[in-house]
């Protein structure tokens, strides 16, 4: 081998490994819980300390404001600084429930205005694309469609929230009794009860994920008193006791073979016709409210912001007619024969489309199937956009 | 003029996924990555005081906590760890529980062969490979630049070697 074949290889070697380091990532939240988990760690009176800080931040722009005000706003602030964090003041309103209520309370697909959201923005997976294809090595793959199914319906709901603002997180927050600790930049709020640290999201584009919240628990989390308990049930006790269980549909599943234990409520949307169909991310995973179990004693709860939805029901194509774009592709330059996917299965999923200040869940279809790799059969999902071409843009 | 010293959370979130990709290359599954990559960035959070960005940049004090943690990792579960990476740092096909991409498969694989390299091979190829300069690479070694450029593309050609020999 000449020396200058040699180089290439080793060029080759390189960007794969560039590839390799850009692309292995912890999982979707832990970035997030992480963070949780460190500012959890800061004793209170550093916390109470920044509060005030940021306090006097603000009142040095407010430069009439006498020297006698700010030493009694001093004192009242710290005061109820104290009482927050040791815990003395803590309500727990109802509210909780007033916003639940708001958040499942999508319309019947029949009872829906065709197409009242005008155009809908397409769904955008990885790399800007509109179905999320799985990379394969060199080629793209050709893909093979050789499965059924029968939707049962011409059109299905689309789903939009309006973005929540801060008040719509302190809301939330101020039902659980949680008070708020601080606004970083990217969160609607992190607030604090004795027992955890709830942190509040808003929709975010990449990786996609809608307005979400985040309770850490703090070691003093009592576990859930359910001796005997399966995890779903004691996550679901410990959803009821503090007025989170979805009242949306879901599909329960446990996750049981790792530490914690995730239970997790699959959100659910119902299309006349066909049925349930699960709300999906990017990767086809499903999601909704999960609760991380260590024993009986909750750790983490992730789960999606409760918001109102409005609906309109919206043309969508089969799945034959969805998918057949992507089968009809050719790959080009192909060095050698593509690998190819034989696409096997398919469901009526929803994914988050993020719009700015208006996000939607519309319905999607995930193919999924087999190819032979190296040898080695390998799962690969696709998600493609169902509405009707017409009605969406881009 | 001394260089100002990035907010802590800038850091964070600039850094962690390259933090754990480089832990990731090290150790034998992603949960121990991200209980390591934890511990990195909690002993960060906490060091962060006594940073100094005239000294060193966020990326080589980052990257040398980590290195720190993973080595301590191995410290604490020996060997028994290391044969466990080996195993276990391979491509999972079927039970995959994402269905994952072919590509995360093949990175995953070729992953797999730099845990395979010498110590200090995997570990001039991953902190390379994260991001830093050879001077930087050089340093958390404890060598020269040229020592480092020199270790690194050994290791390369050995990795080379490997994917051919065995495939990703």
């Amino acid at each position: 081998m000449s020396e200058h074949d040699e180089d290439l290889e080793l060029q080759a070697v390189q960007r794969q490994l560039d590839d390799a380091f850009q692309t292995t990532r912890p999982r979707r939240g832990f970035e997030d819980d992480l963070w949780l988990r460190m500012q959890a760690s800061r004793p209170a009176t550093n916390r109470l300390r920044d509060a005030i800080a940021g306090l006097l931040q603000g009142i040095r722009e407010v430069p009439a404001v006498p020297a006698a005000a700010i030493a009694t706003l001093l004192v009242v602030v710290i005061g109820v600084g104290l009482l927050a964090y040791s815990g003395v003041g803590r309500t727990r309103g109802g509210g909780g429930a007033a916003l639940s209520q708001t958040a499942g309370g999508e319309s019947r697909g029949s009872d829906l205005a065709a197409g009242d959201f005008g155009r809908l923005p397409s769904p955008v997976f990885d790399d800007g694309k509109q179905v999320t294809v799985p990379a394969m090595t060199g080629s793209p793959p050709q893909f093979a469609w050789s499965g059924g199914l029968s939707v049962g319906a011409s059109t299905a709901p689309v789903y939009r929230y309006r973005e929540p603002s801060t008040n719509v997180a302190d809301q939330f927050a101020s039902s659980l009794g949680a008070v708020l600790r601080e606004r970083p930049q990217g969160v609607l709020g992190s607030y604090s009860t004795s027992t955890y640290i709830l942190n509040i999201r808003p929709t975010i584009q990449r990786p996609v994920a809608g307005p979400t919240y985040f309770i850490i628990s703090s070691p003093s989390m009592p576990p859930v008193d359910a001796a005997g308990a399966g995890p779903a049930d004691v996550a679901t006790i410990f959803l009821a006791q503090h007025s989170l269980v979805p009242d949306w549909a879901y599909a329960v599943k446990v996750d049981a073979g790792g530490d914690p234990v995730k239970v997790l409520y699959a959100r659910q949307f119902d299309v006349p016709g066909y049925g349930a169909a699960s709300l999906v991310d990017p990767n086809g995973d499903r999601y909704g409210v999960e609760v991380d179990l260590k024993g009986n004693r909750p750790i983490l709860v992730t789960g999606m912001l409760p918001v109102s939805l409005d609906a309109a029901g919206y043309r969508i194509v089969s799945p034959d007619d969805a998918i057949r774009p992507l089968l009809s592709a050719r790959p080009t330059n192909a060095a050698s024969p593509p690998p190819t996917v034989q696409l096997t299965q398919a469901e009526l999923v929803y994914v988050l489309v993020p719009a700015g200040d208006h996000s939607f869940y519309e319905p999607a279809y995930l193919f999924s199937g087999k190819a032979q790799i190296n040898g080695a059969t390998v799962t690969q999902r696709v998600l493609v956009a169902a509405v009707d071409p017409s009605q969406r843009t881009g | 003029m001394l260089p100002d010293r990035p907010p802590f959370e800038d850091m964070y979130r600039e850094f962690l996924g390259r933090i754990y990709a480089y832990v990731r290359s090290q150790v034998g599954t992603s949960a121990d990555a991200e209980d390591i990559t934890a511990q990195v960035f909690m002993n960060a959070y906490q060091a962060y005081g006594r940073f100094e960005a005239r000294n060193t940049t966020p990326a080589a004090w980052l990257f040398r906590i980590a290195r720190n943690a993973t080595l301590d990792h191995f410290r604490a579960h020996g060997r028994r760890e290391r044969l466990r990476r080996t195993i276990e740092h391979q491509p999972q096909v079927e039970e995959d529980p994402a269905g994952e991409a072919e590509d995360r498969i093949r990175y995953r694989a070729l992953m797999a062969k730099v845990a395979q390299l010498s110590e200090r091979q995997r570990d001039a190829i991953s902190l390379r490979h994260s991001g830093l300069s050879f001077d930087e690479v050089g340093k958390l070694m404890d060598c020269s630049e040229d020592a480092a450029k020199m270790l690194y593309h050994r290791a390369l050609r050995a990795l080379k070697d490997a994917v051919q020999r065995e495939g990703v």
